[in-house]
């Protein structure tokens, strides 16, 4: 009998009554119930009482001095502090009028004078629980609605509740903070409306449409919204649909402002861009450097046809000099001369190429064109007693996507390098370069010599900026190599040969390889 | 000297400049043979070739240099044009260190070509004028009997017949004998002619 009360022994009671035999009935009745037991005698001090001890339960006489039970009962609703205690009315007027009034302002229950203890016991215990459940209850909620309420205010994302017509119906507070309006003022708006011009008139194509009408996911980012004063920002959000029961009742939007984001990436997009065209322009630097190098044996390429032409043009002149010129003759020469004059300008023209200044931009190569352009490069520079230069290329090699004469840059400094390795270990062992396919997608490319090998230490240093073994050299070209290399998606790295030299490679994506690779079903 | 016929040896690896070249020469009159490299001109050579070599200082393979020492080894007279291009002034003067007789440099005027040409055939000429002189003066010494060589010798050292005669322990007569012998075998009647012809080819006999 005694257990419920016993568990719970915050339980209080307030008991009024301003007769003092009836209080002390009524505290004899519920005292060792393991209730707190509060008494007083009239109304203002038990709604004194009450506001500071919020019982669970009063027991409210109704005919009292002063304030009757009535106006105690309607200054306890009033009272947000006490408004959830249960009253339960005490009192001789066993008139159906009184019970009513009581009811109405609020009393949850009425127990008629001479009372029964055992009645006032089961009905106090009763009233006692159900308000300590309705209690822990709120408790629980005001618990719930927090947490929901700093999740949602903690969201740096604003969210939207919205309708099918697109009205929104909940706004969190970082809603309200983009779009700069507080959130009572959002609620109830029409999102099309409000975020976007021609909301009012066309909002069939907007964002967020297909959603709310339809009950399709959307995600989209860098679209305008408009805030509430009218001035756009970039946004992205994602929208799902909302719904109960199978039935589409509108949408949920997560949305943010990617205006720091945006100015973050145009950045980086700056800074790389300041970093390409710095590769770009070291590239080119290189690229003159090596031209420069190589100056003595252009020279020598072009004065070939040049001397070629000369010869031929006094040789015309002679003919022509005779009585009876021998006119076919004259035309072989005349034929030679045009061929060598092709020959200097093309010579001129691989020079100009190979210097331009801003790389083309990738393109779509063809490796054995390549090589065999970047071999009559290299052949210029090729001293007497050089072994040469061979080029091999495995059969039905992929073409290749990368800048031509950033590529043909890196073959070339290899070459060269390859060449003058073997020419100061004094062999004649050609240079050999062989390009192949490698691995998933990609055209390896190796030049390979015989000539003095790598230092010990050649792993760490290498591809290092200002590291060199020549003593002219600056220590740029394999920096600059594995730069480009890497701009164009591949690798760049070397191996000891067991039979000493050298041998670097350079990988190449081959073209079109997203295209052309899907994982082949199981047979 | 007349009979020598004198060729001009062009060595070019460079096909159209080759070719052009020998056409210029050929319109010139002069008699060409061309060789696309060192190896083909070295293959051909023999000591009965005259004339000049017009050499390419740059070509793959055997070089223009190594092609000049590999000539000097085998004692050829044959005066070397080397053709450079820009840059190879350092290389030109070690060939003409080397004895080649002058160098042009790519592209080059024709004129300036045919000079120096002409100008290496006339040295060659000349050295083979000079060299067969010697080899007729190395013949005629090699005609002398033993007896007859050392009392050249002593003549050339300016010995008088009697200081001969005693030193040799034969009769003043007799080394008279002996000495016209020698005069006549050696084409001359002038000591100071003797002395001079035999001078000339003293490093090539002993």
């Amino acid at each position: 009998m005694t257990e419920v009360v016993s568990e719970s022994p915050e339980v209080t009671v307030l008991l009024v009554d301003d007769n003092p035999q009836n209080l002390e009935v009524l505290y004899e009745t519920l005292k060792d119930k393991g209730y707190r037991l509060l008494i007083a005698n009239e109304g203002e001090k038990a709604l004194d009482l009450a506001h500071r001890h919020q019982p669970e339960v009063i027991l409210l006489d109704i005919m009292m001095p002063e304030m009757d039970g009535y106006e105690v009962c309607r200054r306890l609703k009033a009272d947000p502090e006490t408004a959830d205690c249960a009253i339960v009315f005490l009192s001789a007027l066993d008139d159906l009028q009184a019970k009513v009034k009581g009811f109405d302002l609020g009393g949850a229950d009425y127990i008629a004078k001479p009372f029964q203890s055992q009645e006032v016991i089961a009905r106090v215990r009763t009233h006692a629980r159900v308000i300590r459940l309705e209690r822990e209850l709120q408790a629980r909620n005001r618990e719930l609605q927090g947490d929901q309420t700093r999740i949602l205010n903690s969201i740096s994302e604003g969210i939207y509740g919205l309708d099918e017509q697109g009205v929104i119906e909940f706004a969190n507070p970082a809603a309200a903070m983009i779009v700069g309006a507080p959130v009572e003022e959002l609620v109830g708006r029409n999102f099309f409306e409000l975020h976007f011009a021609t909301g009012a008139e066309n909002p069939d194509s907007l964002p967020v449409q297909a959603t709310c009408r339809q009950g399709i996911p959307e995600n989209q980012r860098n679209i305008r919204l408009l805030r509430a004063d009218g001035q756009g920002f970039p946004a992205e959000y994602r929208s799902t649909p909302k719904q109960e029961d199978g039935e589409l009742r509108g949408a949920v939007v997560l949305f943010r402002d990617i205006t720091a984001e945006l100015a973050k990436e145009q950045a980086l997009q700056e800074a790389q861009a300041l970093v390409q065209e710095q590769r770009d322009q070291l590239a080119h630097t290189s690229r003159l450097t090596t031209m420069g190098e190589m100056a003595a044996g252009f020279a020598h390429e072009v004065n070939q046809p040049l001397t070629a032409i000369t010869n031929y043009a006094r040789v015309a002149k002679r003919m022509m000099a005779r009585d009876e010129p021998d006119l076919d003759l004259l035309r072989q020469t005349l034929d030679k001369m045009e061929a060598q004059s092709h020959r200097a300008s093309e010579i001129i023209r691989r020079i100009r190429r190979f210097m331009k200044k801003p790389a083309a931009g990738k393109e779509i190569l063809a490796v054995p064109v390549l090589l065999e352009d970047t071999r009559q490069f290299a052949e210029v520079d090729m001293r007497n007693n050089d072994g040469g230069i061979e080029v091999v290329i495995e059969d039905g090699l992929p073409d290749v996507l990368a800048d031509p004469i950033q590529v043909q840059q890196v073959a070339l400094n290899l070459i060269r390098n390859a060449l003058e390795a073997t020419r100061s270990a004094g062999s004649s062992v050609p240079v050999r370069v062989s390009a192949g396919r490698a691995g998933e997608g990609f055209v390896k490319i190796e030049v390979r010599d015989h000539g003095v090998g790598l230092p010990e230490d050649a792993e760490e240093k290498l591809f290092h900026p200002f590291y060199t073994t020549k003593d002219e050299g600056m220590g740029i070209g394999l920096a600059t190599c594995r730069s480009l290399i890497q701009a164009q998606g591949g690798e760049i790295g070397f191996e000891r040969p067991e039979d000493g030299g050298a041998c670097f490679y350079f990988t190449l994506p081959v073209a079109g390889r997203e295209v052309e690779s899907p994982a082949s079903p199981e047979a | 000297m007349t009979d020598i016929q004198q060729t001009v040896y062009v060595v070019e690896d460079d096909e159209a400049v080759r070719d052009s070249l020998e056409l210029l020469l050929k319109s010139d009159g002069k008699q060409v043979k061309t060789y696309e490299s060192a190896n083909a001109f070295l293959r051909d050579y023999s000591d009965k070739m005259a004339g000049c070599i017009v050499l390419d200082i740059r070509m793959p393979g055997m070089d223009g240099m190594e092609l000049q020492k590999k000539l000097n080894e085998k004692h050829s007279i044959l005066p070397i044009i080397f053709v450079t291009g820009h840059g190879d002034v350092p290389m030109a003067v070690d060939a003409m260190k080397e004895g080649a007789v002058d160098f042009i440099q790519k592209p080059y005027r024709e004129e300036a070509l045919l000079e120096k040409i002409e100008a290496a055939l006339k040295q060659d000429l000349e050295q083979r004028k000079s060299l067969e002189e010697k080899q007729e003066i190395i013949r005629r010494v090699k005609s002398l009997t033993p007896r007859e060589r050392e009392i050249m010798d002593r003549m050339i050292a300016g010995q008088a017949n009697k200081v001969i005669a005693i030193e040799l322990e034969i009769s003043q007569r007799t080394v008279e004998i002996h000495r016209s012998r020698v005069m006549h075998k050696m084409g001359t009647h002038s000591l100071a002619h003797l002395v001079r012809m035999v001078l000339s080819v003293k490093d090539l006999i002993d």
